[in-house]
C-alpha cells in the first residue's frame, strides 16, 4: 500500500490517502499538482512535512522506473540499446544477461527494431517507448509514468499497455491527458489545484466529471 | 486562393523512407500517423526547413509560414516571458492575460511549466495570421480544457491553410481534410464524416459510434458529443 500522511510539498496538500497496488492514473488540469506527485512517488522530490510512503518504506528506498514526459531530459547515452542497458550497467549486472534482458524488454514494447539506433534520430514518440523500456528493464516495483502518452499514438499505446500489465510494477502511477488511458485504471485521482478532489475507481469518478473536458464519452458508449 | 501541392516528395534516411502527393487547399487538414511514421518530417518539409529526398512542392499564394515544434522549449529565444512574447511581435501584456501568466511576465520562459510554455507558445503563434500555418503535435502538454480552447481558436480560424500533424484522438476541431501516413506513404482519407471508412487511425470513440448506428459528422468534440447524445438521448 502506498500511504501519504498529512503531506506538504510546495503547493500539494494530501491529508490521508492510500493507494493498493495495481494502476493508478492522476487526471487534473495543468499546475494541479500531479507532477509533482508523482516526483514524491519515485523520489526526486522529498516532502516539506509529512511522508509518503511505499509499502512502509520511504520512495528512495523502493526499486522505482521514471518516465518524464520529455524524455530528452532524461536520456543520457548516445545509442538506443545503451540507454536501456544503462540500469542494468549501474549494478553491474553480467554483460550476458544485460544484453538478454534488454532484448526482452525491447521485444514486450515492440521496439527491438530501435536498438541500433542514434537516440538523436529518434522522433519524440520513439524517445518516450526508449525511455519506457528503461524504466522497466530492471524490474521496479514502482512505475511512475508523467504524461508519457501525449507524444504515443493509439496503436503504441495499446501495445504499451498490454506491456505496462505484464511489467510486474506493483504499482503503477501515471498522470495522462488522455481520458480514454485514464478509462484503464484501476485508481483514479482528480487533482485540482494542489489538492485531491476525488479518489476512486473509474466508475466511482467519471459521474462526477460528467459535462467536462474530464468526461470520456467513451465511457457512456 | 492558397494552396500547397506536394508533388512525389519524398524523404529517405538508411531503412526509412517517406513519400507524399497531394494538395492542401483552404482550411485545417488533420495528418495522423504513428510515432516515427514521418509526422513531423511531412511538417519541416513543407515548411520549407528539410531538404526533399525527391519531388517538388509548389505553393499558391503563400507568403507566410509557420511551423510550430512539437516542443515549445526549441522555440524560445527570450530571457523573460514578456521578452519570448515580444520575439513574436505581440503585445506581452494582451498575450499573457489571455494565458493567465501576467504574473510571470519577468521569469524565465524554461521556468515555466510546460503546460504553461506550451499555452504561451500557442498563444503567440496563433495570435498573427499565416497563410500557412503547420502545428506539429499542438495538443501535447495541453490539459483537456486547454485543448478545448485550442480547438475552438483553430475552428475560428476562416483563413489560410491549417495543417495540425497529431495523433491525438479525443479532443480535435473540426476538420476539412483527414490525411494519414500509413506504410511510409501520405494518403488522403478524404472529408468527414465519408473518411472515417478508410481512415485507418479512426479515433476509437467515432469507430464506436459509427458500429452502433450513431456516425458523426465531424471529428469535433461537439460532434462526438452530439452523436452520443443520438444514443443516449
Amino acid at each position: 500500500m502506498i500511504t501519504a500522511e498529512f503531506l506538504c510539498y510546495r503547493k500539494l496538500t494530501i491529508d490521508s490517502l492510500e493507494i493498493k497496488p495495481g494502476i493508478t492514473t492522476i487526471i487534473g488540469a495543468n499546475g494541479s499538482g500531479k507532477t509533482t506527485f508523482l516526483k514524491l512517488c519515485a523520489g526526486i522530490a522529498v516532502p516539506d512535512s509529512g511522508s509518503l510512503l511505499i509499502d512502509d518504506a520511504l520512495p528512495r528506498e523502493t526499486e522505482t522506473g521514471w518516465v518524464n514526459e520529455f524524455p530528452d531530459r532524461n536520456i543520457l547515452f548516445v545509442n538506443v540499446f545503451d540507454e536501456i542497458a544503462s540500469p542494468l550497467r549501474f549494478r553491474r549486472i553480467p554483460c550476458n544477461e544485460i544484453d538478454s534482458n534488454v532484448r526482452a524488454c525491447a521485444e514486450t514494447l515492440g521496439i527491438t527494431y530501435l536498438l541500433q539506433r542514434a537516440v538523436r534520430d529518434l522522433s519524440g514518440g520513439e524517445k518516450v517507448l526508449v525511455s519506457l523500456a528503461a524504466a522497466l528493464v530492471h524490474h521496479p516495483k514502482v512505475l511512475v509514468l508523467d504524461e508519457y502518452d501525449s507524444h504515443l499514438d493509439a496503436h503504441s499505446l495499446a501495445k504499451i499497455e498490454q506491456g505496462i500489465r505484464r511489467s510486474g510494477a506493483e504499482y503503477v502511477i501515471r498522470c495522462t491527458q488522455q481520458m480514454s488511458t485514464a478509462i484503464n485504471s484501476d485508481f483514479l485521482l482528480f487533482f485540482d489545484s494542489g489538492r485531491i478532489t476525488h479518489a476512486g475507481p473509474p466508475h466511482d469518478i467519471f459521474p462526477f466529471l460528467k459535462g467536462t473536458a474530464y468526461y470520456p464519452l467513451l465511457w457512456g458508449c | 486562393m492558397v494552396k500547397i501541392t506536394l508533388n512525389r516528395v519524398s524523404a529517405v534516411r538508411d531503412h526509412w523512407s517517406l513519400s507524399a502527393s497531394g494538395t492542401f487547399n483552404e482550411g485545417v487538414h488533420l495528418v495522423s500517423g504513428d510515432i516515427g511514421s514521418g509526422k513531423s518530417t511531412l511538417a519541416f518539409m513543407m515548411a520549407g526547413l528539410l531538404p526533399l529526398s525527391g519531388g517538388h512542392i509548389e505553393k499558391e499564394e503563400i507568403t507566410t509560414t509557420m511551423l510550430s515544434l512539437q516542443f515549445p522549449e526549441l522555440h524560445v529565444t527570450g530571457l523573460t516571458v514578456a521578452e519570448e512574447c515580444a520575439s513574436w511581435g505581440v503585445d506581452p501584456d494582451e498575450i499573457l492575460d489571455a494565458v493567465r501568466l501576467a504574473g510571470k511576465k519577468e521569469e524565465s520562459p524554461l521556468s515555466l511549466s510546460r503546460g504553461e510554455l506550451k499555452r504561451l507558445h500557442l498563444a503567440c503563434v496563433l495570435a498573427k495570421n499565416y497563410d500557412l500555418l503547420l502545428l506539429d503535435e499542438p495538443f501535447s502538454s495541453l490539459d483537456c480544457e486547454e485543448k478545448v480552447k485550442l480547438c475552438a481558436h483553430i475552428g475560428q480560424k476562416s483563413q489560410g491553410i491549417t495543417v495540425i500533424f497529431t495523433h491525438e484522438q479525443n479532443i480535435l476541431p473540426r476538420v476539412k481534410q483527414i490525411w494519414e501516413i500509413v506504410d511510409g506513404m501520405l494518403v488522403n482519407c478524404g472529408t468527414p464524416p465519408d473518411a472515417f471508412t478508410h481512415w485507418r487511425h479512426v479515433p476509437q470513440l467515432i469507430e464506436r459510434l459509427t458500429a452502433l448506428g450513431s456516425r458523426p459528422e465531424n471529428i469535433s468534440l461537439e460532434d462526438l458529443r452530439e452523436a452520443v447524445c443520438r444514443i443516449q438521448g
